[in-house]
């Protein structure tokens, strides 16, 4: 199995989708698929909400690299990449 | 505060088409007229959800054979839930799957009990493998995720690798090769099922293989036997920490095979709430947490982590729901499944599946196990 590429464009699995929005002030999202459901928060949440089938690779590396200026973007990449490809293989993301 | 639980398992009829000679479900099957009403079980959804539980697993029986199925998909996902459906295949049609997905439906488990037609229908007493297949196909023209299951015993082991082949151009989302757990008619029929050391090592290596080639494609997800296990298995996720199943008559139990256990009184959602059964049930709080352990688990570092295994196999192979998973190496009732084992590996002998044009046929024509039989 192939990391993304800069043109893919990941999108939830077949099956895959956001539970409920928390509470105000909770700031953990759930995913549910079919036999689990992981929490996501902070910069995983980010990375999930902008697979939206739309956005490119690129792009979604793009913006987390905007919006942490501060951190090393070729790690954010790496990071990015690594986190795509371990929810590839469960069958959580495709691209 | 007990943590809520995360999944509901709706045993919504024992009612099956398929006879299947692994079946888990217990020997004593729920009366078709004692089942719970649409609207009774609409209220247990609402009741989940409100409790934080995240997911209903539909499952029986064969869940189909409710006629108002689709209707308690719609009210689980009105209620909050991810909805599984865990089934035969038998009594879908397309239209039929179209309403389902049209309610809610987030993702359908097929099971399959071989590759090869004969076999298969010889293992579930039905001719179903057929219909399956068809089935197969409807499924994945339409926006559903889809999940083949396949149990795996001594009498099909041997074709694992023809079986994976087989379910992957039928292109699930996802794959669970499950082995047989032994349960109900499964314990019945240990003796045809349980399979030889030499078979399950290599099974091991040809999903290992399976795995690596399908990654990103297909998930295979293994079921390990836990006769053959260092360990048990953290069955249900621990005693009251994650699940509950209601049966089709609204009995509410901690996890499938726990009516066996004497002594243990099940409430049913009839009388109480799902939030008191919970909490305050003494059948839920048996076994839940530690004090109930005795050694070797009380000392135990895996503790935490398979809560000493199944209460209902050593109830079921120790005669005692109160000791150590007979399964564990460490167990003081470990001889009885390594008396088990010794008999599996005595010989390396399987059978040829037998044809016959119906199921009182087969029935009657069979010495090698039992199968299954229909409620009342």
């Amino acid at each position: 199995m192939a990391p993304p590429e800069d043109s893919s464009q990941p999108r939830l699995a077949m099956g895959c989708r956001w539970g409920a929005e928390n509470k105000a002030g909770n700031e953990e999202r759930m995913i549910l698929f079919p036999e689990g459901a992981i929490k996501l928060q902070g910069t995983g949440r980010q990375v999930l909400e902008r697979c939206d089938g739309q956005r490119t690779f690129a792009q979604i590396i793009a913006e987390l690299q905007a919006q942490f200026g501060d951190a090393d973007p070729a790690k954010i990449r790496a990071d990015i990449s690594q986190f795509l490809e371990q929810l590839r293989h469960k069958r959580i993301v495709d691209y | 505060m007990i943590p809520n639980p995360l999944a509901l398992i709706a045993e919504i009829t024992h009612r099956c088409p398929l006879h299947c000679v692994y079946c888990s479900n217990p020997l004593e099957l729920a009366a078709v007229s004692a089942e719970l009403s649409t609207e009774e079980w609409i209220d247990v959804f609402q009741q989940s959800g409100k409790l934080g539980m995240l997911h209903a697993h539909f499952t029986g029986g064969e869940p189909l054979a409710r006629p108002d199925l689709t209707e308690l998909i719609a009210g689980a996902r009105a209620a909050g839930l991810y909805t599984n459906l865990i089934t035969s295949g038998l009594g879908l049609v397309e239209t039929r799957l179209q309403a389902l997905i049209e309610a809610g439906l987030d993702h359908i488990q097929l099971s399959f009990q071989d590759s090869r037609e004969n076999a298969a229908n010889w293992i579930a007493g039905a001719k179903a493998h057929a219909h399956k297949v068809e089935l197969s196909r409807i499924i994945r023209r339409h926006e559903i995720a889809f999940t083949v299951n396949l149990v795996i015993h001594r009498q099909n082991i041997d074709h694992l690798e023809e079986m994976i082949a087989f379910i992957e151009q039928l292109a699930p989302e996802r794959m669970e090769i499950a082995h047989t757990q032994y349960y109900g008619w499964a314990l019945k029929n240990r003796a045809a099922l349980l399979p030889t050391r030499v078979q399950l090592d290599k099974a091991m290596e040809v999903v290992a293989a399976a795995e690596r080639r399908l990654s990103g494609r297909i998930r295979v997800d293994f079921v390990v036997p836990d006769y053959y296990a260092q360990y048990p298995k953290a069955c249900m996720g621990g005693w009251g920490r994650r699940l509950m199943l209601i049966n089709p008559s609204g009995k509410v139990l901690p996890c499938h095979a726990a009516e066996v256990i004497p002594g243990l009184a099940f409430e049913n959602v009839r009388k109480k709430t799902l939030e008191s059964i919970w909490q305050e049930s003494p059948s839920f709080q048996r076994f839940r947490g530690e004090e109930w352990m005795p050694e070797p688990c009380r000392s135990c570092e895996r503790r935490t982590e398979d809560f000493g295994g199944c209460r209902c196999q050593a109830l079921l192979l120790a005669g005692d729901a109160t000791v150590t998973d007979p399964a564990c190496s460490l167990a003081p009732a470990h001889h009885i499944v390594e008396a088990a084992l010794a008999e599996a590996n005595s010989n390396a002998a399987i059978s040829q599946p037998v044809s016959a044009s119906s199921f009182v046929q087969l029935q009657q024509g069979e010495t090698l196990w039992s199968y299954r039989t229909n409620p009342e």
